[in-house]
């Protein structure tokens, strides 16, 4: 029942396809030809050296255990989040994407102190921050494919005598496995890549190639060396992708409705487990929140509004810190530029995805920025676009557009798996009924596109908000951003700094709670209506 | 699936190798137009590529603006070691035109990539005399100078005396009291081994098997060194750490209102790494008149005079006041420890290596 797709679809991997080759390729080849050309015979001796070796099999470890428990608390979350309309729920899905934007000294600094010594540095307490930074990835991925799903089917299964457990292992795990394997991969990517929080909550065994990478640049400027190990890392990564690109093709059940929120379920016992999810989700988020808050209104003298106060006042007149409305202008315009140019280009790849042939294949390239070191992306771009003949520094836009690279895979994720499992049936009804095959893909995969494009920027203007690598590589002083001045203030003595850190940290917080609520609320009104059309 | 993944991958391939070629095209044809000189762009604007840490008062840029007509444009953000790394690869076609804060640990780097075109400011004459020939035959004009410092809670000694040299951290009086920033991913922790080599010479290796012994705690940043685990800095148990012989005046400079009169640590003045900033005219700069001046600026008494309190650094300059919180809180420091840049480029790999070993790291 394959319907006819129209035209224009074979040429949508275009845009996204010109986008990675100027933004990604150039800059990575400018690089490989600067690197090699002085010398090659590094490379190979960095392949050669055990710690290579040795340091990718404990990041692939630590990465798994990141992804199977940011699944284990991200799965039930997305159902609570994506399905069950009840008072608080925008709030609660907004909530579930403050832990992605938090820079990863700040979350650090907040889980321990949090944690105080009972979770020693190390692999435990790596794998809990990188399951808590990732739990909009889960959340958000499979929630998108979750909201879509009828429970038909789960229905008449129950009618035949299954059990709850049984019918959600062997119909809903099932149908939502594309989104579940999608998040996966991205999870397991951003966790065998993971730089910062490795470096500050983890000890020798939960070393990254990302830290390798660093080490190499920054402080040895051994680049044959971090080239090597750049390769290694993306090679992995790329095949991580592909086989999450794989198996969120294979997808079980092509029967779905246009997404809606349901009432609370009617049994007590439901009730309250969606409300105990809810609740216990809230708590997970939360509670580094609420030690940031803390901070950010105690000093040595007790509680107290100072830091606050002084938020305008801290190195008024010199260029170390603007204004903070200043930097949270900064930020929100790179997030809504970062969320305009990934959803389009993300956008454009994931409808890509759904012809056949070639132009699929850029749905699968459209993932390697997440496997690309940030370290030498950020080269590469200074390298590409830092100088004449194309200095673009100054039009502001490499951050946004370095920032896009970054969500445009996670844009792909969240909608690709739900375009491939959307019902295509009204999409032949229309075309038998005389429709053009544009029209009858807009009736098909309009609402759906709709809902899953909101989420999918709302993300990329997450990521764009709490991120700091590019930001700064390819930032300029008179313009920094929020999490630029927080790690700038945290480079300081004092209990000012630390204190007006966490009140930028709450501040990026609460700015990352509208923003999201703000898009997601475009999404409600529609929500709200195909709700009444509930299935035959 | 078998079926449809093979096509994929074949066309992978060609995709991939289709866009190595096009790139490679792209930048044979970069390389082309480096050939054509570069046409001046606005010469009133020079670009200035800055560490992270560097800060200057918003009045000294408009008052360079004012009497010399340019337009400074800061480009920072990242530690300095990336800043040199990225200097170094665009070595001749540079992002900026004048760079400030490479330092002594990573100068020798720098120098060797030819990253910086000569020029000896007038001002250089005004410069201490220790510092005044420190510009490797003229490539480099020294700005500042600060030493990374042992630093003491003092709350913490009340009863026992608190250490005074890097042999005491080995005493077993000063038992899991120590945290240290690991030298591969911070600048205080480079330079703090660094001194420790500078010291003990080849017994360094000793000397960090017995700070292991005797229970030191190695943290990734400065950040969580300081505020995480020091005891005068945040929430932190330990009551010696390594940070900046400045650190204690910044300790009141950025406390609430209103301030203490003395801050709450002290600074060890033995085995104290000097650290040295440079900054230097970026060869192929575009606008090198432009650089130079701003070198200039740099060493003026008015950028001088702010360095202290911004930076939290020392001025090259000779005969600049320093603010009373230096005067009165930072210990004169007698003999810093220091290691030829020619050394440290040579042997910080090896280093490094060897330093993973003895602390299993």
């Amino acid at each position: 029942m394959t319907p006819t797709l129209p035209g224009w679809l074979r040429w949508s991997w275009l845009p996204p396809g010109a986008f990675l080759l100027v933004f990604l390729v150039y800059p990575l080849a400018v690089l490989a030809v600067t690197v090699t050309s002085d010398s090659g015979g590094g490379v190979i001796s960095t392949l050669a050296s055990p710690t290579l070796w040795q340091v990718t099999g404990l990041a692939a470890g630590q990465a798994a255990a990141s992804t199977v428990v940011a699944l284990l608390v991200g799965l039930p979350l997305a159902n609570v989040v994506s399905r069950y309309r009840f008072r608080g729920r925008a709030f609660a899905q907004a909530l579930v994407t403050v832990p992605f934007v938090l820079p990863t000294v700040v979350v650090a600094l907040a889980l321990r102190s949090l944690l105080g010594d009972g979770v020693p540095q190390g692999l435990v307490l790596v794998v809990m921050a990188h399951a808590y930074v990732n739990l909009a990835v889960v959340a958000r991925i499979v929630g998108a494919q979750w909201a879509q799903h009828s429970g038909d089917y789960e229905s008449v299964a129950r009618t035949l005598g299954a059990s709850r457990w049984r019918a959600f292992v062997d119909v809903t795990l099932p149908s939502l496995r594309p989104a579940i394997a999608a998040s996966a991969a991205v999870v397991f990517v951003f966790s065998f890549t993971s730089l910062g929080i490795v470096l500050l909550l983890g000890d020798p065994t939960t070393r990254t190639l990302e830290s390798q990478i660093l080490r190499q640049t920054s402080v040895l400027l051994d680049f044959p060396g971090a080239a090597a190990t750049a390769l290694v890392q993306l090679v992995i990564v790329s095949t991580v992708l592909l086989l999450g690109a794989a198996a969120s093709r294979r997808s079980a059940t092509r029967r779905s409705r246009p997404p809606a929120l349901r009432p609370l379920p009617s049994s007590v016992s439901g009730r309250a487990a969606v409300r105990i999810t809810a609740v216990i989700g809230a708590l997970i988020v939360l509670a580094p929140v609420a030690a940031l808050v803390a901070s950010s209104l105690r000093s040595s003298r007790g509680w107290a509004l100072s830091w606050w106060t002084s938020l305008g006042s801290v190195d008024a007149g010199t260029t170390r810190l603007s204004p903070p409305s200043e930097a949270i202008t900064t930020s929100l315009t790179y997030a809504a530029l970062t969320a305009l140019i990934a959803a389009g280009v993300g956008g454009l790849a994931a409808i890509a995805s759904l012809t056949s042939g070639r132009s699929r294949i850029i749905a699968v390239l459209a993932l390697i920025p997440l496997g690309v070191s940030a370290a030498t992306l950020g080269l590469g771009t200074l390298l590409a676009f830092g100088r004449p003949p194309m200095d673009l520094r100054a039009t502001g836009l490499l951050i946004p557009l370095a920032h896009a690279l970054v969500a445009v895979p996670l844009v792909i994720a969240v909608v690709a798996p739900s375009l491939r499992s959307t019902d295509t049936r009204m999409s032949a009804v229309a075309a038998t009924l005389g429709a053009r095959p544009t029209r009858a893909f807009w009736t098909t995969y309009g609402p759906v596109l709709r809902i899953v494009m909101v989420a999918a920027a709302a993300l990329a203007g997450a990521v764009s908000l709490g991120e700091f690598g590019a930001a700064t590589f390819l930032g300029r002083a008179a313009a920094p951003t929020v999490p630029v001045q927080i790690v700038r203030l945290l480079g300081r003595p004092g209990e000012q700094s630390l204190g007006v850190a966490a009140v930028l940290a709450v501040v990026l917080v609460v700015m990352t709670l509208l923003l999201v609520m703000l898009v997601d609320r475009w999404a409600t009104p529609l929500r709200r209506t195909t709700a009444q059309e509930n299935p035959a | 699936m078998r079926r449809r993944t093979s096509p994929v991958i074949t066309a992978n391939i060609a995709v991939l190798a289709s866009a190595l070629l096009l790139a490679g095209c792209a930048s044979s044809g970069t390389d082309g137009s480096d050939a054509v000189e570069p046409a001046a762009s606005e010469p009133q604007t020079v670009q200035l590529l800055a560490h992270d840490s560097f800060v200057v008062s918003d009045d000294l840029i408009t008052a360079l603006k004012e009497d010399t007509g340019i337009t400074l444009e800061i480009i920072s953000g990242s530690d300095a070691g990336t800043m040199v790394a990225g200097a170094v690869l665009a070595a001749g076609n540079p992002t900026g035109d004048v760079m400030f804060g490479v330092d002594n640990t990573l100068l020798s780097r720098a120098l060797e990539a030819d990253v910086f075109e000569p020029y000896e400011s007038p001002e250089l004459t005004s410069v201490v005399p220790a510092l005044r020939t420190d510009t490797a035959e003229g490539r480099v004009t020294p700005i500042d100078f600060g030493d990374v410092c042992i630093n003491i809670h003092d709350a913490s000694f009340t009863d026992i005396d608190a250490p005074s040299t890097l042999d005491d951290l080995i005493d077993p009086t000063y038992r899991d009291m120590l945290v240290v920033e690991d030298p591969g991913t911070s600048s205080p922790g480079l330079a703090f081994l660094l001194a420790t080599i500078a010291r003990y010479g080849d017994g360094w290796t000793d000397y960090w098997a017995a700070l292991r012994d005797n229970g030191v705690k190695v943290a990734a940043s400065w950040t969580d060194a300081y505020f995480g685990e020091f005891s005068g800095g945040g929430e932190g148990t330990r009551p010696i750490v390594v940070s900046y012989a400045t650190s204690p005046p910044a300790e009141i400079v950025y406390a609430e209102e209103p301030k203490p009169e003395a801050p709450s640590s002290s600074v060890m003045a033995d085995g104290c790494y000097r650290q040295v900033e440079y900054a230097g005219v970026l060869a192929g700069a575009r606008n090198p008149e432009g650089a130079r001046v701003v070198i200039d600026w740099l060493l003026s008494e008015g950028v001088q005079s702010d360095v202290p309190m911004s930076m939290f650094v020392f001025p090259a300059r000779e005969g600049i006041a320093l603010p009373a919180v230096f005067t009165d809180f930072v210990p004169t420091i007698d003999s810093p420890l220091q290691l030829p840049p020619d050394d440290v480029a040579a042997g910080i790999a090896g280093w490094l290596a060897e330093w993973g070993a003895v602390m299993g790291r």
